[in-house]
């Protein structure tokens, strides 16, 4: 072989090598382009009136800045949270990220994976100044053990109920008199299930959903997934099974919805109500729009009311948030929070357009909040509310929840036993 | 005689070697050469399979959040694996999805391989239509299988049931293993034809012409034959079983007793971020399909 040929032979190889691992390695996950452009990313799950508003208020953002360029990526609800957090875990994440409470209390925070939050972008001279802007404990969603601050709320949600009017007079029932208890749920149900319609039913999608629905019930019961250090499960105690045992009773016993044909599309959690199969659902202020959108005939027969309770004299109910925040790892953290006072600062659309409410001090004076329909019963959703327990490996507690109602609720075992078993995994998963 | 050996090998030698080939050195440098040329190959196997396989390895050792630095923990991750429920029920969903999804799969394309191995008008067409499914991802199967399992789907239309398939932890593993057996049964009658057109017809004509029917033919020539095809058959049956994840994943998400072990690892790994009991767990089905394809192997030689 000549000279120039074995030269060749070397070179070739090694080019393509070098080639291989420069591509590799070409990408730094830098956010700053050329000419002082500034680059950012930001990611939320999918509800598609929330997705057009973000697009709308980005596109305004970089008309406004135009050395900002705003990468917005939508990803599918069941992926999201696993997404993100592998994502910010390898350093890889988004600059801005929107996600709900459970999720930075028990696995964001922690890990330490967040910026804390900086008031001067909001123009404020302190956190504590930043907080007064907002109805007292809202932001309680987005806080550190030690008290620190690391979001703002992008929306802010109570729970109340929602029934079909139209269902409600084809079963003879009285709209104006809505349930009060879940035992009203169940006399009702049964009459709207002669009607021709699903009388109630939960919604079965991901685990945090299942989690979330057996929350709502342990708050009116007073039962809790952890005891009170937080290291073990109360499941197994009689007012945590007390809460299961409504779910089980309303599906199995009293039979006002069937768990097996319920829609599982967690792109539209209330598809079921909103087709007009259901008459009465769990409702939270976000979902209004989308059944406005889905079905204006259903809409036009939507009634929220308060959220049936155990015992109506001692109200209770369920507060959850998604929280605008910033990746720790994130280069752009100053333009990534003045961002995110822009988003902020427009919190009339958002309950305009998508019914989410920013809960600012005052948010309920407003014009925007006037229009909104039923503010009455919303209202008094966010008096008696509060945020969902989190724990350590918060995620495998919630797996192990939502196998424990599958087991009761599709395959009949008897709640008392289904939750013995998922106690274990529960004190499994918060101790190792 | 050693003469009529070498020459014509002699000749051989002398057309094939290129220039300088009898010079010494020469074997070294054309394997440094070889060597350079797979060098990015092997670069990129190294990088994407080996490291990783090997990082695997040392990760089940450790606990490691992604987060914080990875902490020594010896086989405390192994030793927890071991009492736990979670793992030890998906690792029997894997068993049960590979024996009652593979052992009908590939008896079922056996059978239909003996039946279109004959030359008749529209086998060719047939074989189509079987391998169309193995063709197809699984995640579109998944999506197809979903509509026909689903309350008001096609299957129960059919039967004039109402079993809820995908949300019953008695029928749930049964309605993924049809769906799975459909879309893998092509795959190995594929092989099985394969395998059939080896057997010599001259074999089968001697055992008809000693008064041998059909199934003894089948019984003492033909399978005897197959058999090499066979244990490669279920090697790879065993493989593609435990490795399942896609038709799990779309059909019920892991829930009614179908969560299997490679989704198992994706959940541990990724929403709970506990990498190195991930990593542990995958060491140790790692080990168990060494064990079963070993023992397979075993078993082919010594019937052999």
């Amino acid at each position: 072989m000549s000279t120039r040929a074995r030269a060749r032979a070397v070179l070739i190889p090694a080019v393509a090598v070098l080639a291989v691992t420069a591509a590799c390695g070409s990408d730094d996950g830098g956010s700053t382009g050329d000419g002082g452009q500034i680059e950012l990313t930001y990611w939320t799950h999918t509800h598609p009136p929330m997705n057009e508003l973000n697009e709308q208020l980005i596109a305004e953002y970089e008309e406004a800045n135009p050395n900002v360029d705003i990468t917005y990526e939508m990803i599918p609800n069941n992926d999201f949270g696993t997404k993100m957090l592998t994502s910010l875990s390898n350093g890889s994440g988004p600059d801005i990220i929107n996600m709900d409470d459970s999720a930075l209390r028990g696995e964001y925070i922690p890990k330490e994976l967040l910026a804390p939050i900086d008031p001067a972008a909001f123009g404020a001279d302190s956190v504590e100044e930043l907080e007064a802007l907002y109805v007292d404990g809202t932001l309680d969603g987005a806080k550190g053990e030690d008290g620190t601050l690391y979001g703002v709320p992008s929306e802010f949600n109570a729970t109340a109920f929602a029934i079909n009017t139209q269902h409600f007079a084809d079963a003879g029932l009285d709209p104006a008199n809505p349930p009060q208890t879940w035992d009203d749920v169940a006399e009702y149900g049964q009459q709207l299930v002669a009607a021709g319609h699903e009388g109630f039913n939960f919604v079965y999608l991901h685990s945090g959903w299942y989690t979330q629905q057996l929350q709502t019930l342990l708050n009116e019961t007073g039962g809790s997934i952890l005891n009170e250090d937080g290291d073990g499960s109360a499941l197994t105690e009689p007012e945590s099974v007390e809460a299961l045992q409504i779910w089980y009773d309303l599906i199995r016993e009293d039979q006002v919805g069937n768990a097996d044909t319920a829609s599982r599309e967690a792109t539209s959690p209330f598809e079921d109500f909103a087709s007009g199969r259901r008459s009465m659902t769990m409702i939270y202020p976000w979902a209004v729009e989308q059944i406005a959108i889905d079905n204006p005939e259903t809409f036009e027969n939507l009634a929220v009311v308060p959220l049936p309770q155990v015992d109506p004299a001692n109200p209770s109910g369920r507060w959850y948030g998604y929280y605008f925040a910033v990746n720790k790892a994130s280069e752009q953290q100053e333009e990534a929070w003045r961002f995110i006072e822009y988003m902020t600062s427009q919190s009339e659309r958002w309950l305009e357009d998508v019914s989410f409410v920013q809960p600012l001090q005052g948010w309920e004076e407003s014009p925007a909040a006037a229009e909104i329909p039923f503010l009455e019963v919303w209202s008094q959703a966010y008096q008696q509310g509060r945020f969902d327990e989190v724990g350590p490996h918060w995620s495998e507690v919630q797996d192990a929840i939502k196998a424990a109602i599958e087991r009761s609720i599709f395959d009949g075992q008897p709640p008392a036993e289904s939750l013995e078993e998922a106690a274990e995994s529960v004190e499994q998963s918060v101790t190792s | 005689m050693a003469l009529t050996r070498t020459a014509p090998d002699r000749a051989r030698g002398t057309r094939a070697r290129p220039p300088g080939a009898g010079r010494p050195g020469w074997r070294r440098r054309r394997d440094a050469i070889g060597l350079v040329f797979a060098l990015p190959a092997l670069a990129l196997f190294a990088a994407f399979a080996i490291y990783p396989m090997l990082r695997v390895f040392q990760l089940s050792l450790y606990d490691y959040n992604l987060t914080s630095p990875p902490v020594w923990v010896g086989l405390d991750n192994f030793r927890f694996l071991f009492g736990d429920d979670r793992f030890l029920a998906s690792l029997g969903a894997s068993l049960f999805y590979v024996v009652i999804t593979y052992g009908p799969a590939v008896l079922l394309a056996l059978v239909l391989a003996l039946g279109l191995n004959n030359r008749m008008r529209g086998s060719a067409f047939v074989r189509l239509l079987y391998f169309a499914p193995v063709a197809t991802s699984w995640v579109a199967v998944s999506v197809i299988w979903r509509l026909v399992l689903q309350p008001e789907g096609l299957l129960n239309q059919t039967l004039n049931t109402d079993i809820p398939w995908l949300t019953s932890s008695t029928w749930a593993k049964w309605a993924i293993a049809i769906a799975a057996i459909w879309k893998e049964v092509g795959f190995f009658l594929i092989i099985f034809l394969a395998g059939l057109q080896n057997v010599p017809k001259d074999l089968l004509e001697a055992a008809s012409l000693d008064g041998a029917g059909a199934l003894r033919r089948l019984r003492y020539v033909t399978l005897p034959l197959l058999k090499p095809i066979t244990v490669v058959v279920l090697v790879m049956a065993v493989i593609r079983g435990f490795q399942s994840f896609s038709p799990q994943v779309v059909l019920t998400g892991g829930s009614f007793g179908t969560e299997v072990i490679n989704l198992f690892v994706y959940k541990t790994a990724f929403a709970s971020a506990r990498m190195g009991r991930a990593s542990a767990v995958a060491v140790l089905m790692f080990v168990l399909l060494l064990m079963v394809t070993f023992v397979q192997l075993r078993a082919l030689r010594r019937s052999a």
